[in-house]
């Protein structure tokens, strides 16, 4: 389980997550939504320990991430994909997805690579599974990337507007993986722009509005009268149903 | 005066020797620098600001000094208080901290470029600091630096030519003494800047393979 309680987080003056108090469980698919600037991105950097919290705790699998030693092991136990991809560059798709398993988990690396290639050939890669990342395109990256944080076997997958840099045609394809996740049990964290989509997928909603949580509800009563008498979150969807 | 590259066939072999000791001294050297200015970019780009101070001092001291000054310092000075180097010895040294200055600017650089989302990623996968920086940072900051270290690496060649003030019969070293023995400097002269010439431009051809060899897959200008 994921737990966060009484999470706050400034950069400087400006509080960007105030107060917040969000349970992930086992199995769980939860959408973080929210207008830019709202905090969910800031949300799953302070998950993975990438910022450090100003007050309140986060522990994953009770492993607290403010601690340099349990933060290794809550690390271990999630993976996260990035809006960026951020693959290594001077890798190819296989080596980007063997690394952490090798360095980290001690896998042979003949065994890591074999398990790298199966996985670039479950997202549809196993043709561009030697090539760099400079030579795929965005989508293939983000799916290079979906594999990279799979391939430590997490328990908790974080995505962090994982299909915003990419065009329609390739969103899908990522989404449509993600889909495939999500059936077989994956827990995840989705913060997201794609309404419709996280809909789909999610079985909780957590909505995000200047900092704060203002309503953490399983998806079909956020999507329904329950979410609609919150005055933000029915201005959220509105606006966003417009574009 | 007539030019006559003839008169010096029979000190070819002392040039030669000169040549090797030039080639010794900068090889040695060239890794001197490399080593030094990889630890010292390493720690100018640490968390830490005691480490980060140092390796500033360091550059700031050897970078904003002549290289005649600091190799004086080391072969003259240092036998004042009781330190003896050989000229050698001293001229590598002297040359690999002088370099070294130069490189862990250009690493620093280098490892400052670095799009910082891909060190995140591999912070979140959960690899320990010394191992991101063997596989991820100085890979990376190495294929963006090839290039800039070859102008110091050339440069460290050339003021290589200043140990011949030392004692040392390196290449300039050597053709100075042909100079004076035959009375023809001319001819002299003008085979050296060919010999250096000649080296340095053999080590920018290497220098660009050795760039497009690491770069080869990063046509889109990824890194």
């Amino acid at each position: 389980m994921i737990s966060i309680t009484g999470l706050r987080k400034s950069f400087g003056a400006a509080t960007v997550l105030n107060g917040i108090d969000l349970e992930i469980r086992q199995g769980e698919v939860v959408s973080v939504l929210g207008s830019s600037g709202s905090g969910k991105s800031t949300l799953i950097r302070c998950i993975n320990g990438l910022e450090k919290i100003d007050a309140g705790k986060i522990t994953v699998d009770n492993f607290d991430v403010s601690k340099p030693r349990e933060l290794a092991e809550a690390r271990k136990r999630s993976g996260t994909v990035f809006q960026l991809f951020n693959l290594y560059p001077h890798m190819t798709a296989v080596q980007n997805v063997a690394l952490a398993p090798v360095e980290v988990l001690k896998v042979p690396r003949k065994q890591a690579e074999a398990e790298a290639r199966e996985l670039l050939n479950s997202v549809g890669l196993s043709e561009r599974a030697d090539a760099y990342p400079s030579q795929l395109s965005g989508g293939q990256r983000q799916r290079v990337g979906i594999c990279r944080a799979l391939a430590m076997k997490p328990s908790y997958l974080l995505l962090d507007e994982v299909t915003s840099a990419l065009d329609p045609e390739m969103t899908s394809e990522v989404l449509s993986i993600l889909a495939n996740l999500a059936k077989g049990g994956t827990t995840m964290v989705f913060v997201t722009h794609e309404i419709e989509f996280a809909r789909s997928i999610s079985s909780r909603i957590a909505f995000l509005d200047k900092g704060q949580l203002i309503a953490d509800l399983p998806t079909e009563d956020f999507f329904s009268a329950t979410g609609m008498a919150l005055p933000r979150v029915a201005q959220f969807l509105s606006k966003m149903r417009k574009d | 005066m007539k030019f006559d590259l003839s008169i010096l066939a029979k000190h070819i072999p002392f040039l030669l020797e000169g040549a090797w000791l030039t080639l010794q001294a900068c090889t040695l050297a060239v890794v001197g620098s490399l080593a030094l200015g990889l630890v010292v970019g390493a720690m100018r780009t640490s968390a830490s600001p005691l480490l980060n101070r140092v390796a500033a001092v360091y550059i700031d001291i050897f970078r904003n000094i002549p290289f005649i000054v600091q190799l004086f310092f080391f072969y003259f000075g240092l036998p004042e208080i009781g330190i003896y180097i050989d000229a050698f010895t001293t001229g590598v040294v002297a040359l690999s901290i002088a370099g070294g200055a130069f490189t862990s600017d250009v690493i620093r650089s280098g490892i400052l470029a670095i799009d910082p989302g891909v060190i995140e990623a591999a912070q979140v996968s959960g690899l320990r600091k010394i191992t991101i920086f063997r596989k991820i940072i100085l890979p990376i900051a190495l294929r963006a630096s090839v290039r800039p270290l070859g102008s110091v690496f050339i440069n460290l060649i050339l003021t290589s030519s200043i140990l011949s003030t030392i004692t040392l019969n390196e290449l300039t070293g050597s053709a100075k003494i042909v100079a004076s023995n035959t009375f023809r400097p001319f001819e002299v002269y003008f085979v050296l800047l060919v010999a250096y010439a000649a080296l340095t431009y053999a080590v920018s051809i290497l220098i660009g393979m050795l760039h497009r060899y690491l770069n080869r897959h990063q046509e889109e200008g990824a890194v």
